[in-house]
């Protein structure tokens, strides 16, 4: 199970990529192994604003269902459509082609975490 | 475990055939069946409308069609073929003497729309039943018409609403459902424009009274709660619960799925449940027919039987009449009075048992579950230990620890002769295995079911781990791949391109 | 008691292995003020089976009944033929007491019946997908408003008057305690104006429902509503109620439906007295992941053999509760099976026939009205409005047929409230002979 050292995570197991001005999201490793095959992702609209910490898209398995929180407020200016035919790659590459959305980075964050911090709460 | 014991537990398994898809088999279909009718013209009008292209549905001769469903038939597991322990489904033997009765043609082929009068056969079976539902309940007001358990509890929460609303109370819109509720709970508060708010049950799996009157307050409308709860334990507290909301101004609701406990024993309109949705299939031995069709005739108390949905079943001296209008009632839920055929096998079950003996089911049905807790209570670890009702709650805590899951046990009860228990439900224990032998189960399949599960047990102690990942090996089809399903749906064939 | 095998000896034995000293001691928890005095509850002594088909048997008989009376009762039930192969299909014990398949490698029976069933609907509506079935047509038009809500993010909901007053008044119910606006366009009498329907969308408008053939039987195109819907992001949810229809005239799917709903108790399904029937669900593909209801889908197993599994299931409430598709748990599951034996000894030719003959009857009638009554105008398939002077003459009628053990058809106000108590609601299917129409017609005669 991996953690990459250049992102941030939060304690819903989300992880966030900043570069500049936007933020890519995604769930981490532990999310996607926990969820088991990940069947469908319910992407969100591209211009609507999230805040931190609210549920911008939903992520589903064959027996469960979970909401995905964003890490940081923004707007949504890209999300990869790449899931609608491939929705495995959440669980192929949860950090890589499987990210979920990108913001424009707006006002406000969740509690962020680094790689260490989320190994740690992990292992509480 | 060198030696197979595959077979030690049940009959083996004879020929089963393959049968494709009605849309795979290419011949040409045959001349069609020879149909009653007018063989005549159609208006001008009506034919600018002809359909052009057939809808592409194959038929077959009566004896391909029905050699087709038959072999289907054959790779069905159902209560007539053997042991069905769903926990929550009550899985009782149905009466193959009401399959005969709704079958008369007095009561198969009657219009809802017909004059009372050429009806009151009819009338007069279903209004002897809702007042039989009310006494068993001791909620004296029925209405017949949901056509499930969830589509009563919407039914029962819109009369609840009503009720709250006719006091002056039309901003109580909270509805505290405990964790342990099935789905539909807070999925049919939704519906009825009301939201939920969860209640952790305490340690033993009941309804924590801290909990409860933490929740409690002004826009309270109604508690949920299953009275035994989805653990197959008794609320003891029944009575300080439903006091408690109905002092902070609320209603209790009862989902009735698990009345086969008390049917006869104890009734919960009694113990201040104010409103009771009954699953006619679970409870009073309708069939389930592959999921359906089910009954949730709903009985309240007084103060909620002004709300009943229409159309009410009345009697009028000794007439008997469909009343459609009512100031007061929620509305219909449904097209038609309610599920009729459904109920009339209702009716004949309860029939059967009279006053003298309804009792005995619940006797029986909790005696059984007992008994094969009793049995294995020593290798399964039970979450809530205790008698239990007419329902047992075990997990695979123990079984874990060799490497085998609740889904493992359960795909390999299939090898051994038994359809599985309910499994993953009620949600607050973790890989739940809920039992329901039911009433209608001799004492020899109990033994065989348990002596399977210590098998089962056997196994994973012993490490066969293996055999229990790869089971079943032994039905029509092995393990189906669920997630392919879900992400590439194919709901239909696809129609032949020329 | 026969449906309990235990006998006192081996309860005794339970009892023991248990290590309580009797059926009481299983019952403790229960407060005593609580118990019920065996044998106490006001219910009729026990019958014997016997004892239980003659009291059925009695009251079957106060009953008069299609199987000897000529039948034109229509309004969403229909009588139409049921083959005895699919009683018989249905009262197989792996059909009939099968429950819902959660453990699909020991219910392919039920599931491949269902996938077949799926098919057939779809294929018979015209539309992409159909679950595998709800309660019934009037709870399946609410759902579908309660759907086109969910695809659209709109609340508002147009409801054509020319739909089956029950599916109106139910799918009003289910919209009446959440937010959003339900609106009904009035058609006029036997209306099919759709311009009136138009008119009325707008763009908080998240769909319009009709019904094809509506209520009284007319049957007219939908093209222009189709059109305005388009223009307006608004979905088309066309409502049927006899299913039949759909072998001889265009379908809903054919028309431009989004999501079409209907009842399919024509397909092999006795009328009994109102149920078990059978709702239907369809709609386009794009739109299936906020279908309703349970579905089932085309797989593989361990062996790479072709199964089918119920899917998409975190639309439902087990795992999405509150924020479910639906509070809807169950199907018609029987009803389904029942449906699928009787397409499959249809066919099309077969489906075409039944239709072709509930259509011929209907214009038999129609054509041969004496000047005296009047039928609704246009194009109808099986069902429509006969329209008498007065009351008086209708009631006339109505009783000269019940001298001729037939049922002429429902007085409109029964189930349309507040109309003129001078129509009826008249319909036809392959269970009407020449003789029947012979006989109505000269009742007629007896109502001038």
């Amino acid at each position: 199970m991996t953690i990459p050292a250049d992102l941030k995570y939060t304690k819903e197991h989300e992880w966030v990529r900043i570069e500049g001005d936007t933020a890519t999201f995604g769930i981490s490793d532990h999310a996607q192994e926990a969820l088991g095959d990940i069947v469908f992702v319910e992407l969100p609209e591209i211009g609507r604003t999230v805040d931190a910490g609210e549920a911008y898209a939903v992520v589903e398995s064959v027996k469960a269902v979970s909401d995905v929180y964003a890490p940081v407020a923004g707007e949504i200016i890209e999300v990869n459509n790449a899931l609608e035919g491939e929705s495995e790659l959440v669980n192929t590459d949860p950090y890589g082609a499987g990210w979920i959305a990108k913001v424009k980075i707006g006002e406000g964050s969740a509690e962020l975490l680094s790689d260490h911090e989320y190994n740690t709460f992990l292992e509480e | 475990m060198s030696q197979d014991t595959t077979f030690k537990y049940s009959a083996t398994v004879g020929i089963q055939h393959e049968e494709a898809l009605l849309f795979e088999r290419v011949h040409e279909a045959p001349s069609s069946i020879h149909l009653p009718g007018i063989d005549g013209d159609i208006s001008a009008e009506l034919s600018l409308f002809s359909r052009q292209q057939a809808a592409g549905i194959p038929g077959l001769s009566e004896p391909e069609t029905v050699r087709h469903f038959v072999r289907m038939s054959q790779w069905n597991h159902g209560i007539e073929t053997g042991f069905y322990p769903l926990g929550s489904c009550t899985m009782k033997y149905n009466p193959r003497v009401n399959e005969l009765l709704v079958r008369l043609p007095g009561l198969a082929h009657i219009h809802p729309d017909q004059p009372e009068h050429t009806v009151q056969g009819a009338l007069e079976l279903l209004y002897e039943l809702q007042g039989w539902l009310g006494e068993i309940s001791g909620l004296p007001y029925v209405t017949l018409q949901p056509a499930a358990g969830a589509h009563g509890e919407l039914t029962g929460l819109m009369m609840i609403r009503a009720a709250l609303d006719a006091r002056g109370d039309a901003h109580r819109r909270k509805v505290l459902v405990p964790d342990s509720a099935h789905g539909t709970n807070p999925a049919s508060a939704a519906l009825c424009g009301m939201h939920t708010v969860e209640l952790k049950s305490g340690p033993d799996g009941r309804i924590d009274l801290d909990e409860l009157k933490a929740h409690l307050d002004d826009d309270t409308a109604a508690l949920m709660m299953t009275n035994p709860n989805t653990a197959g334990a008794f609320e003891s507290d029944i009575k300080e619960i439903c006091s408690l909301v109905h002092a902070a101004g609320a209603l209790v609701y009862g989902d009735g799925a698990n009345l086969n406990a008390l049917v006869g024993v104890a009734r919960p309109g009694d113990m201040g449940i104010d409103c009771l949705h009954i699953n006619v299939h679970k409870t009073f031995s309708t069939p389930h027919g592959g999921g359906g069709p089910g009954g949730g005739p709903v009985a309240v108390n007084e103060e909620l039987a002004p709300f009943l949905p229409v159309p009410r079943i009345e009697k009028n001296g000794n007439a008997y009449t469909l009343a459609h209008a009512c100031e007061t009632s929620v509305g219909p839920v449904l097209g038609t009075a309610g599920q009729i055929g459904v109920l009339l096998r209702a009716h004949a079950y309860i029939a059967a048992f009279g006053h003298e003996h309804l009792h005995r089911i619940a006797e029986d049905a909790v005696l059984n579950a007992n008994y094969v807790l009793h049995r294995l209570q020593e290798r399964y670890h039970v979450p809530f230990p205790g008698l239990c009702k007419h329902e047992c709650l075990l997990t695979d805590e123990w079984q874990e620890k060799h490497g085998a899951k609740t889904l493992d046990i359960a795909k390999r009860l299939i090898d051994l002769g038994f359809h599985p228990m309910t499994i993953y439900f009620p949600l607050i224990v973790h890989g739940a295995m809920l039992i329901e032998p039911t009433e209608t189960e001799s004492r020899e399949t109990l033994d065989a079911f348990c002596d399977a599960m210590l098998d089962i047990a056997d196994a994973c102690e012993a490490g066969a781990t293996e055999m229990l990942h790869e089971a079943p090996v032994k039905p029509f089809r092995r393990r189906l791949d669920e997630t392919q399903a879900a992400r590439k749906p194919v709901l239909v064939w696809p129609v032949e391109q020329p | 008691m026969r449906f309990l095998p235990h006998t006192g000896s081996d309860r005794q034995a339970m009892l023991d292995s248990i290590g309580v000293s009797g059926m009481h001691d299983l019952f403790a928890d229960i407060p005593s003020e609580f118990h019920v005095e065996k044998g106490s509850l006001k219910l009729a002594d026990a019958l014997s089976e016997a004892g239980i088909v003659r009291k059925f048997t009695r009251a079957a008989e106060k009953n008069h009944n299609a199987s000897n009376s000529r039948y034109f009762l229509g309004g969403g039930t229909y009588h139409h033929f049921v083959p005895a192969a699919v009683d018989y299909v249905i009262s197989r014990g792996e059909f009939l007491t099968a429950y819902t398949p959660y453990q699909p490698e020991i219910s392919q029976g039920t599931l491949q019946a269902l996938f077949e069933f799926q098919t057939m609907i779809a294929r018979l509506t015209g539309m992409d997908v159909s679950n595998a079935s709800m309660y019934e047509a009037a709870t399946a038009t609410a759902e579908a408003a309660l759907m086109a809500r969910r695809v659209t993010r709109k609340s508002r909901v147009l409801m054509a008057g020319s739909v089956n007053p029950r599916y109106r008044a139910v799918t009003a119910n289910y919209l009446s305690r959440l937010d959003g606006e339900y609106a009904e366009v009035d058609m006029g009498a036997f209306g099919t104006d759709l311009d009136k329907v138009i008119a009325a969308m707008d763009e908080q408008t998240a769909c319009v429902i009709v019904q094809y053939p509506d209520f009284y039987g007319s049957v007219y195109d939908l093209a222009p509503l189709h059109a305005a819907c388009d223009a307006n992001r608004c979905l088309m949810v066309v409502a049927f109620s006899d299913i039949s229809a759909f072998a001889l005239i265009e379908s809903p799917g054919a028309m431009g439906a989004d999501i079409a709903v209907g009842s399919g108790q024509s397909l092999g399904i006795p009328m009994g007295f109102g149920g078990p029937h059978l709702g239907l669900f369809t709609c386009k593909q794009k739109y299936v992941r906020q279908m309703p209801g349970r579905v089932c889908g085309m797989t593989s197993d361990a062996n790479g053999k072709r199964g089918f599994v119920l899917t998409l299931s975190t639309r439902e409430q087990h795992i999405r509760r509150e924020k479910a598709t639906s509070n809807i748990c169950s199907n018609q599951g029987l009803m389904c099976t029942a449906a699928a034996t009787y397409m499959t000894l249809m066919g099309d030719a077969g489906l075409a026939t039944v239709a072709r003959h509930s259509a011929a009857a209907l214009q038999s009638l129609v054509s041969q009205l004496p000047a005296h009554v009047s039928a609704a105008a246009g194009a109808h398939y099986n069902e429509t409005v006969l329209s008498f002077a007065g009351y008086a003459a209708r009631e006339r009628f109505l009783l000269a047929t019940r001298n001729h053990d037939m049922f002429a058809g429902i007085p409109l106000e029964q189930i349309e409230a507040g109309v003129d108590t001078r129509h009826l609601l008249v319909a036809t299917t392959e269970m009407i002979e020449e003789a029947d129409i012979t006989d109505f017609l000269a009742a007629l005669e007896v109502s001038l």
